[in-house]
């Protein structure tokens, strides 16, 4: 037995040790690159940095909209040390009970959804911030803020938010909250957490508004603190803000268009004719911008105006059908003349026998008959272009006719929905003769393929019966007579940065009705508001030719509403406009004034006749 | 006598150069897990680098006194210091458990661990009594107090519960090994209680330890590779203990042995030979069976300890259960070839916290990843150097006693060597063991340090030996 060579038996057992973890090391770390992504992905991340959202201005580079910095309070739970609650408690301004609470709600709140089975993990973990109060402003957290470092473990974060120094256009301007799952599946810009817009501007243009994320890659530890920024900043990105969206409102005449509309329902609709911008849209009643600012603004103020009777979240201008009264006569009127079943110095006696009317002299020609709102006259007129004799038989024939009448509408924008930048947009309704054909109002009197003639819808004439527009559609309608025949898409951004309006804002549409046709109209409509025995006395102005269309919709429910469209001035024409009052009465009483102050304001900036601003402002018509 | 002379000219300078060049580049990685833009400089004291210098001094100091002494000493006095060593040991036991271990002793920051101090104990009582042995004609009893010896200390250590250090103890084994103290007397007897079994001696006893060291290797290997079970994901329905399988895999060696066997052993011996093959076979499959289960016990002590101290979140719940030894795998892997850089470790600086224990335990990461494989092969150049010097130190000993303790220090250093970067590199279990001369710690730092110049003492003093 050799004792001595032993030892080569441990020679070679600790130099085979040493030579496979040598190789080992080699392998791990040249060879092998897993190692290197595994600790990438343990400890390099990416941070992404939300930049303020674009800001908006009016037509008079007015701040419509604009970030402003709330203040959220934040707490790490392993950092808090010996909370005196009841301190903390009058500190924030909560019982100590409330306090505790909330410390349970938000370990509670947190967690994830598993992808496999949507099993709920709870996910708080005491080493991660969490706000224990949200949304502060400036002042409060002043009161909170210098008393802090009594309170270890909690510290407040900024952020930012949207601010509204004017407290209208709510419904044209929309709100922001956060984005949901869908809305994080569908564009991968959004993280949980991030802001959306849901309505309004702030939706349709979000891409505009948003901006460009920036992107911090950091090196974390493993409790997720940021150690330092990965490769001094090499491959950071900054965050851009997108460029200011200027909008077509004035925020002055939207403001004060609110103010008109105070304890009254309906809405209105101004618009530029040349260039299709929406200079206000009211829709009342409404409600303060301010009110949707932050989710617990949001949370708190959204159940108490979803369940108002009144409505104010519901955006009438857009969404609202309702029949239009006699503006529609303008219609009718401008097809009968491009038709050539009439000529401007038609007349059609008043005859109360086949359609009510109010006291007035016969009409003796198309502008007379806008002036006085003749319904009789109207009646004659629809029913030439229905009936138009095209066909022996009658039901035929005013299938023909129908088709016709309905096709000119649609070149009006009616009937149709209007591509304009905002969402949730109406057609309205213009009856075509496959409408009539599939529609049974009762099983009595069904109607049916040629199972109806002019007289069946001849309430269309005087735009009651089937025939709905929105206010929008109306105003539309306004631009349509000031611009003589054509129209653009109403829209409320004049520009995207530098970049002017979208392209679909740039297109002319032109009417079916040539622009010599709409002379006579145009005539009547200004014999309405100036002349007298005109329906829109009410409209005039001094020293401005306004020209205007009075309405009055049945409402089968209550009292009549009142409508009003109108353009101004007569000879290149600033701006038109619809006004809708419901349950108010004949349109010359209610929507006129109110038209005629808006155009008043825009045109000069001041009021001429301060006691029909007041006659306005007194009246209570809820 | 040429005192002043002598104390120098017979020190291995190779030896001592290699512990300062260890030591320096522990005490540079300790330096480094800590290290801040702001506020480090190799100057600030203040922290665990500070500590570390601390200790490098007070063990220098020990050193000298060490060296300053007669090596003389320590034999005379091997019974009561190993008895000291075993108090200290005991004491420890009745002092409340810090993460669940009654290791330490003292106050606060300035404890010590008992149990490292036992390694220095044991080595010298063990010298000692091997030197006395008439290793030609040794006896069972012999052989008892040699394992007694080693197994008092072990025993108190698994009571703390110290599973490293537990672990680590059986490196004397080796000594015995190379001593010639053979197994045996205990094989034999135990072989011989069977019917017809009439050995003199065995290859089995003879060379117990090395068989026993490539046993625990392969059954812990392949246990650990293979995470407990073996899923059988095809089949679908049954989980194997990969115990089982390693069993069988010994079965299916055996029967190998048996067929080839047969042809060269004569018809008389056959039945011994069976006998021996059976019986082999089931001392195998009973230690790694044990092993099995005793690792499997000590990695969810290690889990556990873990989970105290980080909260998990989603991207560590990936690395589950092996969450220390994938960290670890990572942080090395990450270095690359040339590494990080010196104090740009992202994964295993101590304020990154993803390596747990980045100072002590996992050392070896931040080295390894600030350096990549040109550092790590140096230190792994360095450490093979350092063994096989202390080996080659332990064989030109004209004393059995030097001879003896020289071998404990080499294997005890050996056994910290390969289980602390074994588990750095994922091929050894995670069971906590300081890196000799460079993790951060006082009482390893102060014990190793003791135990080397002892060595460095005892070597220098070598010719003083009479025969």
């Amino acid at each position: 037995m050799n004792l001595n060579s032993r030892k080569y038996v441990i020679i070679i057992f600790i130099s085979i040790i040493g030579i496979v973890y040598t190789f080992r090391l080699f392998h791990m770390q040249v060879i092998d690159d897993q190692w290197k992504l595994r600790a990438q992905e343990i400890a390099e991340k990416r941070k992404y940095i939300v930049p303020p959202r674009a800001a908006m201005f009016d037509r008079n580079n007015k701040k419509v909209v604009s970030n402003k910095a709330y203040y959220n309070l934040m707490f790490v739970e392993n950092d808090i040390k010996d909370l005196d609650t009841v301190a903390f408690a009058k500190l924030v301004g909560m019982t100590v009970d409330e306090v505790k609470k909330r410390f349970i709600d938000i370990r509670e709140k947190e967690g994830y959804f598993k992808r496999k089975d949507g099993k709920r993990i709870p996910n708080y973990q005491p080493v991660r911030p969490y706000a224990f109060l949200k949304e502060l402003t400036a002042d409060e957290i002043a009161k909170i803020a210098p008393n802090l470092d009594k309170f270890p473990g909690f510290y407040e974060q900024v952020t930012s938010m949207r601010d509204y120094p004017y407290a209208g256009g709510a419904n044209i301007l929309g709100y922001l909250s956060e984005v949901n799952q869908n809305e994080i599946d569908e564009d991968r810009f959004y993280r949980s957490g991030d802001n959306i817009g849901k309505a309004g501007v702030e939706k349709f243009y979000e891409k505009e508004l948003r901006g460009r994320k920036g992107v911090k890659y950091i090196v974390t530890s493993a409790l997720n603190n940021v150690i330092e920024s990965y490769a001094n900043g090499k491959y950071d990105t900054l965050a851009v803000q997108a460029d200011p969206l200027t909008l077509g409102m004035d925020i002055t005449l939207q403001v004060y268009g609110e103010q008109l509309m105070q304890n009254k329902m309906g809405c209105i609709v101004a618009i530029e004719p040349s260039t299709g911008e929406i200079l206000a849209m009211v829709s009342s009643p409404s409600y303060d911008p301010n009110l949707f600012v932050g989710r617990s603004n949001i949370s708190k103020n959204y159940p108490i105006l979803v369940n108002d009777p009144k409505k104010p979240l519901f955006p009438r201008p857009l969404q609202a059908e309702y029949p239009p009264g006699s503006i529609f006569k303008l219609t009718q009127a401008l097809i009968g003349l491009q038709e050539g079943v009439i000529t401007p110095n038609t007349s059609f006696p008043c005859n109360k026998s086949l359609v009510g009317c109010h006291n007035h002299p016969d009409a003796r020609n198309v502008s007379q008959a806008v002036q006085m709102s003749c319904n009789p006259y109207f009646y004659g007129v629809t029913r030439k272009i229905i009936q138009q004799g095209k066909s022996r038989n009658n039901f035929i024939d005013a299938e023909i006719g129908l088709g016709i009448w309905a096709k000119y509408l649609h070149s009006f924008g009616l009937g149709i929905q209007l591509d304009a930048d905002i969402s949730g947009l109406r057609s309205g309704l213009i009856p075509d003769p496959n409408y009539y054909n599939n529609l049974f109002p009762s099983k009595k009197r069904p109607y049916g393929k040629h199972r109806w003639a002019f007289s069946t819808i001849r309430s269309n004439s005087i735009g009651q019966g089937e025939v709905k527009l929105t206010p929008l559609q109306m105003a539309n309608l306004a631009v349509i007579m000031a611009n003589r025949g054509w129209y653009i898409t109403p829209h409320i951004v004049k520009s995207v940065g530098e970049n002017g309006p979208l392209p679909q804002f740039k297109v002319k549409h032109k009417t079916m009705v040539d622009a010599e046709n709409f002379a006579p109209v145009i005539e009547g409509m200004r014999m309405a508001v100036n002349e007298g025995g005109g329906t829109a006395r009410l409209a005039r102005i001094d020293g401005i030719t306004v020209c205007g269309k009075t309405g009055t919709a049945q409402n089968p429910h209550g009292k009549d509403h009142s409508v009003f469209i109108a353009f101004a001035p007569m000879d290149n024409p600033k701006i038109a406009i619809a006004v809708f009052v419901e349950n108010s009465g004949f349109g010359g009483t209610w929507a006129a004034p109110i038209a005629s102050l808006m155009m008043e304001k825009f045109i000069t900036g001041k009021i001429s006749d301060p006691s029909k601003e007041k006659y306005i402002l007194d009246a209570i018509l809820e | 006598m040429r005192e002043n002379e002598k104390l120098t000219s017979n020190v291995d300078w190779l030896l001592l150069i290699a512990y300062f060049v260890i030591l320096t580049m522990g005490v540079m990685t300790v330096y480094s897990t800590g290290y801040d833009k702001e506020t480090s400089s190799f100057f600030n004291f203040t922290g665990l680098y500070g500590k570390q210098v601390m200790w490098i001094c007070i063990s220098l100091f020990l050193g000298l006194l060490v060296f300053l002494i007669d090596s003389e000493i320590y034999r005379k006095f091997s019974i009561p210091i190993y008895i000291f060593t075993l108090l200290l040991l005991i004491v420890v036991l009745f002092t409340p458990p810090i993460n669940g271990a009654r290791a330490w002793l003292g106050i606060g920051p300035f404890g010590i661990q008992p149990a490292e101090f036992a390694k220095i104990g044991t080595a010298i009582l063990l010298a000692s009594y091997v030197d006395k042995i008439n290793i030609r004609q040794q006896t069972m009893t012999n052989v008892l107090i040699c394992l007694a010896i080693i197994a008092i200390p072990m025993m108190f250590i698994i009571l703390q519960p110290d599973a490293g250090t537990f672990v680590v103890f059986t490196a004397f084994f080796f000594v015995l090994y190379r001593e010639g103290v053979t197994f045996d007397p205990l094989v034999l007897t135990f072989i011989n209680m069977f019917p017809g079994m009439k050995f003199k001696k065995t290859w089995i006893g003879t060379h117990f330890i090395p068989l026993l060291f490539v046993l625990v290797f392969i059954s812990v290997f392949t246990l650990f590779m293979s995470k407990t079970t073996f899923d059988i994901a095809s089949l679908g329905f049954y989980e194997i203990p990969s115990v089982v399988v390693i069993i069988f895999s010994y079965f299916i060696i055996a029967l190998l042995f048996y067929l080839i066997g047969r042809n060269f052993v004569d018809s008389r011996s056959r039945k011994k030979f069976v006998i021996v093959i059976l019986l082999t076979f089931s001392l195998f499959s009973l230690l790694s069976a044990s092993i099995s289960t005793v690792f499997n016990s000590l990695q969810k002590h290690q889990k556990n300890r873990i989970e105290l101290l980080l909260d998990l979140n989603e991207e560590d719940q990936r690395d589950g259960e092996d969450y220390n030894r994938n960290r670890a795998m990572t942080a090395v892997g990450s270095g690359g070839l040339l590494g990080k850089g010196y104090n740009k470790a992202t994964l295993s600086s101590v304020k990154s916290k993803h390596v747990p224990e980045s100072e002590t335990d996992f050392i070896f990461c931040p080295f390894a990843e600030e350096w990549g494989f040109v550092g790590t092969a140096v230190l792994m150049g360095l450490y093979l150097f350092f063994l096989l010097r202390i080996i080659n130190i332990a064989e030109r000993q004209r004393s059995t006693y030097n001879r003896v303790y020289a071998y404990s220090v080499g294997m005890i250093l050996f056994y910290h060597f390969a289980i602390n970067i074994g588990m750095n590199i994922g091929l050894v279990p995670i069971i906590g063991i300081p890196l000799p001369f460079f993790s951060y710690g006082g009482s390893s730092m102060m014990s190793f340090s003791v135990m080397f110049f002892i060595l460095l003492k005892l070597d220098s003093q070598r010719r003083d030996t009479l025969f």
